[in-house]
This record gives C-alpha cells, sequence and structure tokens, in this order.
C-alpha cells in the first residue's frame, strides 16, 4: 500500500473515532444533515437520518477542497427519498437504452478525440481554435443533453433491497439512494465527475476498510457504524469479484498484481479442461477496458466503473448494480477460463508446444507489455532501468537509488540477503563494504590516527620516567609539532582536522608504500573489483 | 624483560638473575645500540654463522663457540627465565636465541620494532595482547623495520583496542603464513578489520569474540577470503546474524570449531550449519532464539561433532539434545547447563547410545536425583568431567551412584550442591583415584572427615575449590598431603588459621593460585609459611584478611612469580608494605588495594618506580594525592586498567593530568559518576577514540570494611 492509500486510511479511521467523540453533536435528530461528495453529488439527508456517510465526508474534506461542499450545499437542493419508491423495471429496456447511450458516448470520445488531434495541428493559431473548441463544445453539450435525457429514463427504476433488514443500513441506503440526478447538468459538471471518480473510488474502498477497523466498540453508534461496515465488506466483495479473479484488494492500481503474471505456473490444468481465450493486441494495449454509458469515461476495472456509475443516479447504486455481473450467472457450472498472448511463439500463446495460459486479463496485459512492447518508462532518478508497465517503473523507483548492497562483481542489490545468495553462488565474489560507510570509517579513522599522534607527544610530556622512545616516534613527533595543542579540548578538536595531511607524509616516510594511511575509500574497491 | 616467551612471569625472575637489571631502558638500549653498529644477519644460514666471531674479544667461552652450538645449549635450558639470563649476559647466546625463538610476547610499546627485528628470524608467534597503547602507526612501523615476519603464523591482538584495519593490513601483508589470528575483545573492530584479514587468505583460525562492529558483511568477505578457515569464534558479535552464517557454512567447508555464543542467530542457521560435514566442535552459549527445532536440522546434518555446548539457550530442551545424540553418536562433551531443568529419561537412555565416547557432561541448574546419576553412572563408564553445579537434589546418594561406575572420572564440579556431605567425598576418593579437580563451593556440610580422605587417596589432585565450606585447619592439614595442588580457594573460611596455611605452605610447594578471600583467621605467619613454600605462587588474594600487617607483606614480598595481589581492605597495612611489595614482586601484573585506607602517594611512587609490568590497579578508596596519582598513571607504561573511585584527596586537576598523562594506554577506566561532568570533554573524546571503555559508578562513600 503506498503511503498516501496509507495516509488516506489513518485519518479515516482517526475522523471515524472523532466522530464517535461527538455522536451527541452529530445525533442531534433536528439538525438537517447535509453531505456532499467530490463529484459534487449531493446526498441529501433528510432530519431523521440520523447517521449519514460521515466517513466520506470527512474523507472528502480532508482529500479535497471544501469549496465543493459549500457549491453542493448550494447548488442541489435535498430531493425527497424514493426509498419506499418499488418500482418495476424492464431489463431489456434498460439494455437498449444503455447501448443508445453507449453509441451517443462513442460519439463524444470521436469529437474529443478530433479536438486532440486538432490541436496538434494547429498549435499556433489560436483563433481556428477557440473556434474548433466552440464547435465541439456545441456537439457536446447536444451530445450530453441527450445523454441526461436518457438518463432521466432510467431513474425511476431503483429497487433497494436493502431497507427491510436493516434500520442502520437502510439509512444508509437511504443516503447512497439519494437522488443526485438533477446534479447532472453541464458539460462542467460532467468533467468533474470524469476528474474526480477514480480517487473516490478509491477512497470509498479506504473508508470501507476503515469501518472494518473501527468497528468493534461497543455503543449503539458503533453498531451502526459496525452495519454501516457490513455493507461496506459487501462493497468490498463486489469490488474484489468484479475482478473476475479476485486476485487484487486494491481496485485502482495495478502494482500488487503484478505476480500473476506468472501465476499460473503452479496450476497445472490438463489442457482442455479450460476456455482458452486470445484478446487481439490493440484490444489488450486500449488503455480502458471499461466504458461509462453515460459519461463515456473508460476504467481499467469494472468495480471501478460501478463505482463510478453510483454518480450517475440512484438505479446504479443497488445492490444488484453493484454486484459482480457475471456473479449472477455462475449458477451454472461455468467453464475456467484461461487466456493466450496473441504474440506468435511465446510460451503463452496457444499455439506453443508448451503453452502456459495466462489466468487472467490483467496478467495478459502485464504479460504483453512486459514481453512484448517496447520499454519506453525510464527511470528518472538513474536513468537506466526501463520498464514496459509503469507499476513496475513505480516499485522499481521506490527502491531505486537505495542499492546499498554491493557485490565486488559490481552488481547492487536491494536487499542483504539477495547480496549474500549471491555470493553464496557465485566463487570469489564477496560483498563491498557501503561506500557511505567506508568513508565514514575512513574519517573516523584518520581522526584516531591523530589521535594517535597527538597522544605521542602528549606521552612525551607525561613521560616521568624518562624512558626512550623509538626512532619511528620521534620521527611521528616530527610530523605533526602542532599536536601539543591537544591538551585543550578546543585544540583537540583543531587537530582532527587540521593536521589531518601531515600524518599520513610521516607515516609515508618510515613505511614506503606497505602502509598508507590514505583513505582508500571506493577507489580501493573499485580496483580490488576489477581484478575479480 | 621487555619479552617473554610463554608467561611473563618468567621475566622478573630472569631480571633478579642478571647483575644490572632494575632498569629496563638500560638493558634495552644496549642491544639496540649494538644493533645499529652490526647489521644482524636478515639473511642468515647456517654455514655463515660458523664462521662467524663475535668482533670484540672477550675471555667468555662463549664467544669461541659457533653459533649453532649455541642454540643448542640454548634448546637444553627447560627455564625460560635462564635462557633470557644467557642472552642477557652474552651476546653469542642472544644471536643463537634469535634464530631458534619460536614465540615472542611483548609488554612494551617501545620495545616492538627491536623485538621484532631480533626476532623476526624463526618467529612463528606473536603475542601483542599485553602491549599497551599499540596503535596502527606504531605496529605498521615496527614490521616495517622487522623486514617480514615470514615464518609468523599466529599472531593475538586480543584486547588491542588501538589496532584497525591500517595496522592489521600491513601486519598481515608481512606475514604471509599466518595462520591465526586472535582478535578477541577489540571492541572497534568491524568489517573493514575483518576484511582486512580476509586478505590473508591462508587463516585456520580466526577469534573475534566481542568486535562488536563486525556485521555479516564482514563475516561474508572473511568467509570468501579465507575458505580454509577451521576455527571460528564471534562470540557476542552482536551484529551477525542468520544471513552471515549461512553463508559461512557454504563457503568455509572445513570448519571445525564454532563458537555462536550469544549471537541473535535462530534455527535457520543450524540448517545451513548441519552441511559443513567437518564441524566437530560447536558452542551456543545463551543462544535463546536456538530451539529444539534448530537442534532437529543437526540430527539430519552431516557434521561430526565431538562436542556441543547449548548451555544458557533457554528455549532448548531435553529433546533437542537427545535429537542431537540421535545423529551423532560420537558426541565427547555435552554442555547443557542451565537450559533446561529436567533431566527426563529419553535423554538418560539417549546417553546410553554414545556410553563410549562422553566424556564430559555439564548439566548445571538440573533437578536431577539418584536414580537418573545410576544410569549415568550405569551408561557413561568413561566419563572424565561432570559438571553439577546448582543442581537440585544432588546428594551423597547420587554422588555414589555416579561415582561406583565412573573411576575415570578427572573434575567433579558441585558448586552450591548444599546436600552433599562428607560421605560423598568418600565416595569419590574411594573410587575416583584420578581426581584432579574437585569444586565443591558452598557444600557447608563437608569437614576433614571427607577431605581426609581425598587428601590421602587422590594424590592427583591439582584444583580443589572450598570457597563457604567452613573447613578448619585440620581440613587443610588433610589436604596438604595432595603435594600437587596447584589452585587453592579458601574464601570465606573464617576458621582457617596460620596453622593450617603453614600446612599447606610446607607440602603444597606447587601451589600457583591461593584464594584466602575473608579468611579472617589468617595472619602474618600464615603469609611467611605460604611465601616461604609456595615459592611459583602467582595469584594471591587476601581480601578482608583484616589481621594483615605490613610485615605479611614483606614475606610476599619474595614471591617474584607473583602476578596477581589482591588486598582489599586490609586497613593496617601502610604504604612501606605495598613497597616492600612492589620491590619484591617485579613481576605483579594486577594489584588491588582498594580500602586499604592507610595506603598512600608513597606506596604509589614505590609501584611506579618497580612495578613497570603492573597492568591494572584498584587504587579506590585511598588516601592519595594530585601527585602520586600523576605518578603513577604517567609512569607506568603497561598500566591498561585503573579503577579511581573516591579518591578524595585528588583533585579534578589531578585526575585531569593524570589521565591525560595515561590516555593512549588506558583501555578501562573505573570513575566516579560525578566527575563525567567536571572533566574536560576533550580528555573523555581522547579516551573514547582510543577505545578506552569507562565505567561510571554512582556509589555513596561509605567507608570502612
Amino acid at each position: 500500500m503506498d503511503p498516501k492509500r496509507r495516509r488516506i486510511l489513518e485519518s479515516t479511521t482517526k475522523s471515524c473515532a472523532q466522530m464517535v467523540g461527538d455522536r451527541s453533536r452529530n445525533f442531534n435528530p433536528g439538525q438537517p444533515f447535509i453531505q456532499c461528495n467530490t463529484t459534487n453529488l449531493c446526498y441529501g439527508g433528510k432530519p431523521e437520518q440520523t447517521f449519514p456517510e460521515f466517513p466520506l465526508d470527512t474523507e472528502n474534506q480532508s482529500l479535497y477542497q471544501p469549496e465543493h461542499e459549500v457549491k453542493g450545499a448550494n447548488q442541489f437542493k435535498p430531493i425527497p427519498n424514493v426509498n419506499n419508491a418499488i418500482l418495476d423495471w424492464d431489463p431489456r429496456l434498460v439494455l437498449s437504452n444503455l447501448s443508445f447511450l453507449e453509441q451517443k458516448i462513442h460519439q463524444v470520445q470521436d469529437i474529443v478525440r478530433s479536438i486532440s488531434n486538432q490541436e496538434g495541428q494547429f498549435s499556433n493559431r489560436a483563433n481556428a481554435m477557440v473556434a474548433q473548441q466552440q464547435l465541439v463544445t456545441a456537439d457536446l453539450t447536444s451530445i450530453i443533453i441527450q445523454l441526461i435525457s436518457m438518463a432521466g429514463s432510467l431513474l425511476p427504476s431503483v429497487k433497494n433491497t436493502l431497507v427491510s433488514t436493516n434500520p442502520s443500513v437502510g439509512h444508509l441506503g437511504s443516503i447512497v439512494g439519494a437522488q443526485t440526478s438533477s446534479g447532472i447538468n453541464g458539460g462542467q459538471q460532467q468533467n468533474e465527475v470524469m476528474r474526480m471518480e477514480v480517487p473516490k473510488a478509491s477512497a470509498y474502498d479506504d473508508l470501507i476498510e476503515g469501518f472494518n477497523g473501527d468497528g468493534n466498540e461497543g455503543s449503539e453508534l458503533i453498531n451502526g457504524l459496525k452495519s454501516h461496515g457490513n455493507e461496506g465488506d459487501e462493497l468490498i466483495k463486489c469490488l474484489k469479484s468484479s475482478e473476475g479473479e479476485g486476485t487484487e484488494s486494491v481496485p485502482v492500481e495495478d502494482h500488487d498484481v503484478k505476480d500473476c503474471d506468472d501465476g499460473v505456473d503452479g496450476e497445472n490444468l490438463p489442457p482442455g479442461s479450460y476456455e482458452v481465450l486470445q484478446l487481439e493486441k490493440e484490444e489488450i494495449l486500449a488503455p480502458h477496458t471499461h466504458f461509462c454509458t453515460i459519461c463515456g469515461k473508460g476504467f481499467k476495472r469494472d468495480a471501478n466503473l460501478r463505482m463510478h456509475m453510483r454518480g450517475h443516479g440512484d438505479e446504479y447504486k443497488t445492490p444488484a448494480a453493484l454486484a459482480k455481473p457475471n456473479k449472477e450467472a455462475s449458477s451454472e457450472p461455468a467453464l475456467i477460463k484461461r487466456y493466450s498472448c496473441p504474440f506468435v511463439g511465446c510460451k503463452r500463446n496457444k499455439e506453443h508446444k508448451k503453452f502456459q495460459p495466462l489466468k487472467t486479463i490483467l496478467c495478459v496485459k502485464n504479460h504483453y507489455k512486459r514481453s512484448h512492447c517496447d520499454k519506453s518508462f525510464i527511470c528518472s532518478r538513474c536513468n537506466t532501468k526501463k520498464f514496459s508497465v509503469i507499476a513496475d517503473l513505480k516499485t522499481h523507483e521506490k527502491h531505486c537509488g537505495r542499492d546499498k548492497w554491493l557485490c565486488s562483481c559490481g552488481t547492487t542489490f536491494s536487499r542483504k540477503d539477495k547480496l549474500f545468495g549471491h555470493v553464496a553462488l557465485f566463487q570469489g565474489h564477496t560483498p563491498i563494504l557501503a561506500v557511505d560507510e567506508t568513508k565514514v570509517s575512513g574519517i573516523s579513522d584518520q581522526v584516531r590516527g591523530n589521535e594517535v599522534m597527538n597522544g605521542i607527544v602528549g606521552s612525551m610530556d607525561y613521560n616521568f620516567a624518562g624512558s626512550t622512545l623509538d626512532d619511528v616516534q620521534i620521527l611521528n613527533d616530527r610530523g605533526v609539532d602542532d599536536g601539543r595543542g591537544c591538551f585543550s579540548p578546543m585544540n583537540f578538536d583543531a587537530c582532527n582536522f587540521g593536521g589531518l595531511d601531515e600524518f599520513p607524509r610521516s607515516a609515508f616516510e618510515v613505511s614506503e608504500s606497505s602502509f598508507s594511511f590514505l583513505p582508500s575509500g571506493s577507489s580501493g574497491f573499485i580496483q580490488r573489483s576489477g581484478e575479480n | 624483560m621487555l619479552c617473554s616467551a610463554g608467561i611473563p612471569a618468567s621475566t622478573p625472575s630472569s631480571a633478579s638473575s642478571t647483575p644490572s637489571s632494575p632498569s629496563p631502558t638500560s638493558s634495552l638500549s644496549r642491544p639496540e645500540k649494538r644493533r645499529k653498529t652490526a647489521a644482524l644477519f636478515p639473511n642468515y644460514s647456517p654455514g655463515k654463522v660458523t664462521t662467524m666471531r663475535n668482533p670484540q674479544p672477550s675471555d667468555s667461552i662463549l664467544t669461541v663457540l659457533p653459533v649453532d652450538l649455541l642454540v643448542q645449549i640454548l634448546d637444553r635450558l627447560p627455564d625460560t627465565g635462564d635462557r633470557k639470563s644467557c642472552r642477557l649476559v652474552s651476546r653469542g647466546f642472544l644471536r643463537a636465541e634469535a634464530l631458534r625463538r619460536r614465540a615472542l610476547r611483548v609488554l612494551r610499546r617501545e620495545a616492538l620494532p627491536s623485538l621484532l627485528r631480533r626476532y623476526s628470524f624463526a618467529l612463528e608467534s606473536l603475542d601483542l595482547s599485553p602491549c599497551p597503547a599499540l596503535d596502527d602507526a606504531a605496529l605498521a612501523a615496527a614490521v616495517h623495520t622487522s623486514g617480514g615476519l615470514r615464518t609468523l603464523k599466529t599472531l593475538c591482538l586480543a584486547r588491542a583496542t588501538g589496532i584497525g584495519w591500517r595496522g592489521l593490513e600491513a601486519l598481515l601483508a608481512a606475514c604471509p603464513r599466518l595462520e591465526a589470528v586472535d582478535l578477541s575483545y577489540c571492541v572497534g573492530v568491524g568489517d573493514r578489520e575483518a576484511a582486512a584479514l580476509a586478505a590473508a587468505g591462508g587463516l585456520r583460525e580466526v577469534r573475534l569474540d566481542k568486535c562488536l562492529g563486525i556485521t555479516d558483511v564482514g563475516l561474508a568477505k572473511l568467509a570468501v577470503g579465507c575458505p580454509v578457515i577451521e576455527t571460528l569464534g564471534i562470540k557476542w558479535c552482536m551484529e551477525i546474524s542468520d544471513l552471515g552464517i549461512d553463508l559461512l557454512s557454504k563457503k568455509c567447508r572445513d570448519l571445525k570449531v564454532l563458537d555462536l555464543s550469544y549471537l541473535k542467530v535462530t534455527n535457520f542457521c543450524l540448517q545451513s550449519i548441519s552441511c559443513l560435514g567437518k564441524l566437530e566442535d560447536l558452542t551456543m552459549v545463551g543462544c535463546s532464539q536456538i530451539s529444539d527445532e534448530g537442534l532437529r536440522f543437526l540430527k539430519n546434518g552431516s557434521n561430526s561433532l565431538r562436542s556441543i555446548d547449548v548451555s544458557r539457550c533457554s528455549n532448548v530442551s531435553t529433546l533437542g539434545l537427545v535429537s542431537v545424540i540421535e545423529g551423532h553418536k560420537c558426541l565427547q562433551k555435552i554442555n547443557a547447563g542451565d537450559c533446561f531443568p529436567e533431566l527426563v529419561p529419553p535423554f538418560l537412555t539417549m546417553l546410553g547410545d554414545i556410553r563410549h565416547t562422553l566424556k564430559v557432561l555439564k548439566i548445571d541448574g538440573f533437578h536431577v536425583s539418584a536414580s537418573s546419576f545410576w544410569i549415568i553412572g550405569m551408561d557413561c563408564k568413561h566419563l572424565e568431567e561432570i559438571g553439577l553445579a546448582k543442581c537440585k537434589g544432588v546428594t551423597d546418594q547420587c554422588i555414589s551412584e555416579l561415582v561406583t561406575h565412573c573411576p575415570g572420572l578427572r573434575t567433579v564440579d558441585l558448586t552450591c550442591c548444599h546436600l552433599v556431605t562428607d560421605n560423598a567425598l568418600i565416595a569419590i576418593a574411594d573410587h575416583c583415584k584420578r581426581l584432579e579437580c574437585l569444586l565443591s563451593e558452598s557444600c557447608s556440610l563437608i569437614s576433614e572427615k571427607g577431605l581426609d580422605r581425598i587428601g590421602t587417596c587422590c594424590s592427583d589432585l591439582k584444583e580443589v575449590d572450598l570457597t563457604d565450606c567452613h573447613i578448619n585447619d585440620t581440613a587443610l592439614k588433610c589436604l596438604s598431603r595432595c603435594s600437587e595442588l596447584t589452585m587453592l580457594k579458601l574464601g570465606l573460611c573464617p576458621n582457617i588459621s596460620d596453622k593450617g596455611l603453614f600446612h599447606i605452605g610446607s607440602n603444597c610447594r606447587k601451589l600457583l593460585e591461593l584464594d584466602l578471600y575473608r579468611c579472617t583467621g589468617a595472619t602474618d605467619g600464615g603469609l611467611a609459611a605460604i611465601a616461604a613454600g609456595c615459592k611459583n605462587l602467582k595469584k594471591l588474594n587476601m581480601c578482608y584478611c583484616t589481621q594483615i600487617t605490613d610485615e605479611g607483606l614483606k614475606h610476599l614480598s619474595c614471591l617474584k612469580e607473583l602476578l596477581d595481589l589482591e588486598m582489599r581492605g586490609l586497613v593496617h597495612i601502610t604504604s612501606a608494605g605495598i613497597a616492600a611489595i612492589a620491590f619484591g614482586c617485579r613481576s605483579l601484573v594486577e594489584l588491588d588495594v582498594k580500602r586499604c585506607y592507610s595506603v598512600d602517594d608513597a606506596s604509589l611512587w614505590a609501584l611506579a618506580q618497580y612495578s613497570k609490568n603492573l597492568r591494572q590497579i584498584n587504587i579506590s578508596y585511598c588516601p592519595v594525592t594530585d601527585m602520586g596519582l600523576c605518578k603513577l598513571l604517567g609512569t607506568l607504561r603497561c598500566l591498561q586498567d585503573a579503577k579511581l573511585v573516591h579518591l578524595m584527596r585528588v583533585s579534578i586537576e589531578g585526575y585531569e593530568l593524570a589521565l591525560r598523562a595515561s590516555w593512549d594506554r588506558l583501555k578501562k577506566l573505573k570513575l566516579l559518576g560525578g566527575l563525567r561532568h567536571f572533566l574536560s570533554p576533550g580528555l573523555l573524546q581522547m579516551l573514547k577514540a582510543r577505545g578506552c571503555r569507562i565505567r561510571w559508578v554512582d556509589k555513596p562513600l561509605v567507608l570502612g570494611v
């Protein structure tokens, strides 16, 4: 978990605790409680809604600008709850509506793409660009209006199944289900939705975790919290299951899934016991695979898309809508799906003799990028390491420059055990003392050496018996005339640094090449490594 | 007097036999000058020497003898002191000694260059551990002037805290055949020093006890650099972990002896160690993270263990030891002291499997019973040493069960077995005729009856510890029949009087160590008897024998070999007594006169004048002044450990001056905690930089004994 996420989590739990402390205030039944989140969708609560989505609230305050809240409060009026309005709805109708929306979104995408192309072409001509933009904005607006009308037709199809089970969950459900449709009223609004969607999803996930972590205290409030957390669990389940293979608990980043690329090696599925799917190259390299049918925003994960969809209306907030879609169909025994790499000749390609299938689509993507694509991400710190998967780069950047474990062969390691394994493997290789460590010890040894010299002078001063010193000491003594000052602390310090140069020279006179007081430091090591 | 082979004690005796020995500098300068005038055989060959004549005519017959004959003569002189006398009077012997000298122990830094130059021809063993104020520069210069120590095999630098990697590199470069290095207790030694050692690839034995700076990396360098290493001691090297041990056991396949005591290693390292096929001796004292699971690796491993020491491993139980025995049927030595309290049947039955080989069994702190001893006795008939210190339940019956079947026992440790009585001693005496060492501290039920039998039957007895046994003069008389006694501890036996000591003094002439701690019955007369009889005494403890006066010390002053003298709390002795000791016992290395309230500056002057070899001194609570302290610390070139607590007449300036005069050789210092704030920071920094450890004590001043 990266630090940012951790921080979010901490702030969440903290805010939970704070909430517990302030419950009397929060539980004031007569006080209207207005909630909003970053997407500017106002979750308006009725007075009796004693326990609104406080974590979202605090979360968003800590994460984002508070003006959202203000704006939300001003712009959107709380709309009466529609919990109890259980309306039948036709899935087919919805489906057709959705597919229509999808087409519309593709149109929007095309337009935006044309904008970006034109920007590239006419970057110098500002007037032309403005004209283009105006044109596109007009197109967008018309499409959006269409979209909104379409979305409005979908609105009444809200089904809340949670209401009956648990009162507090019911509250939550009512909050989640609070009307927001009027919130979407312009291109600016939509842009904001698009911008905010991803962080929101991750934050939500964190919130839920925060709930789970905090849900053990005994008060009534906490019970509410807990039940809230239960729903959170469900949500998490949805999120996880929506990942397809359930390999990842963090839905936003790809980092932790890397290993699943090779994860299939362990399982020995007999050939034919699974269905092999092969995605095309373009499909694999497409940045997003899941697109919002309303606004067209693309997502890497279905779960994120579903999280996003909640912002488009109540009908997306039902457990059914949030649940993993293919879970419903899981009643029939599903054939295990495995994936093949489209690159012919690859071991992961189904044509290969020793074909090893890939487990998930994510594995396919990572594998294809790592094995068959250019490594376009270069570490900005070392400028040498290249990666094709950005998550790999991020992982590397965490450790880049911290390879303090060196082998005499010049290989660097970030971990001691890796270095030792390497040293154990190769004859004659030996670890090298860390460079900075060498420097430090070199300095301290110099200091020590000077003190030694001072000490010789000092001991002569106090040589009551007058015993003879051998030639070497006298010679050294000549070398460090200023060593006499070592009897005051100030001079002692000065000697450490002032007398550095004299000592080595005198030592050289005595011992020629066999004994060098010069701090060999890293140069010596380079030399040694060269020998090896 | 500047060097000695083997033990330093030999130096003063020889010094006394030479006519002009009191001043060490004069005796040093003479050979020094000789060296400068005539360059001595760096490339000696016997053929040359036979034709070589002493340039100066002398009436001595020695001058006409060729050097090889002198070597033969020297070889026939067993006593190092006699050899020293020879080389002090004859230049020919000096040369002969230079050709045949194998071992050197340097006591003064000043003498190091000339000694190395003179003896570099055949020197195999060099001990620099007692050499004070030794540092990189001095060592490197001395090695350089010696022109290389091509034959040196063993090097001891224990406690040489001033030595760093530069000095080591210079030294090792000059000693191509070095096989063994001892750097124990050089607390400043770290990875760089280990790397310097690794550069001398042929090392077979390395001791690095308490080299606190050594980490896995240093160990790895050593392991890679010295693959033929056979003996390695890394006790107390707290930075070393499993990783380092793992690499060590992969690289050094010849490892035979390994000491991992007190390391924070886990069972994983035992898994690596279990692959060392030649490992014979494994010591793991106080490795609390080692458990039975780890010892099970040893069971299945390929070691050829002869000795295992798991004492104080708190997580090791009988089962672990059983599994070790299962895997190694040739175990000779087991030390399981203080690790698990119960002697359970599986362990005892397993002992039967190694009945033919087991020689040493130490089970300190166990709960034992007569039946278990019966099993041990039946099984391990070849037992030579049994350690039962602090065992609960050791009775006379236990001992007799054990000894009836183990006639070969030589060492019996019954320390703190409070239930043991004379009957046990009688059983031991009747069965173990070859007993050499009997340790029965705090066995307060034993008396002259048992010791009488011991004295009669065990004529080989060498070491006896009767501390806190409340024995009397009669017991000593019985014991004095053991004329081979070298160590006798009689601490806390107030019933002993001069009569008993007279028996010891007159019969135990080989005594080397005598402990009379708080034997308040002992007086000057007893000391006179001891001093007259035990001429070789090296260590004498007579703390709090309050009846002793200067008279007794004068008797002791004839003990030329005395190294260690402890006389705390002897309130009647004065500087005159100390002066007599200082003048007589020239080889004194350690002196403790704490709480001798009449010992003043005069004694310190005498010590400064005569006790040139003094290395440790404790003058706490003595009424000495600035002058005495400065003189003492400034003059004694060998002093390395000084305890200077509560010197009431010494001023801050006195401390400051005295410490500044001796900072380069002091390695340990004990001072009153309050001084920390008064001594100049520069001084403390200097001391610390030199590796001196200062122990600050905060004791209130309480006078009295």
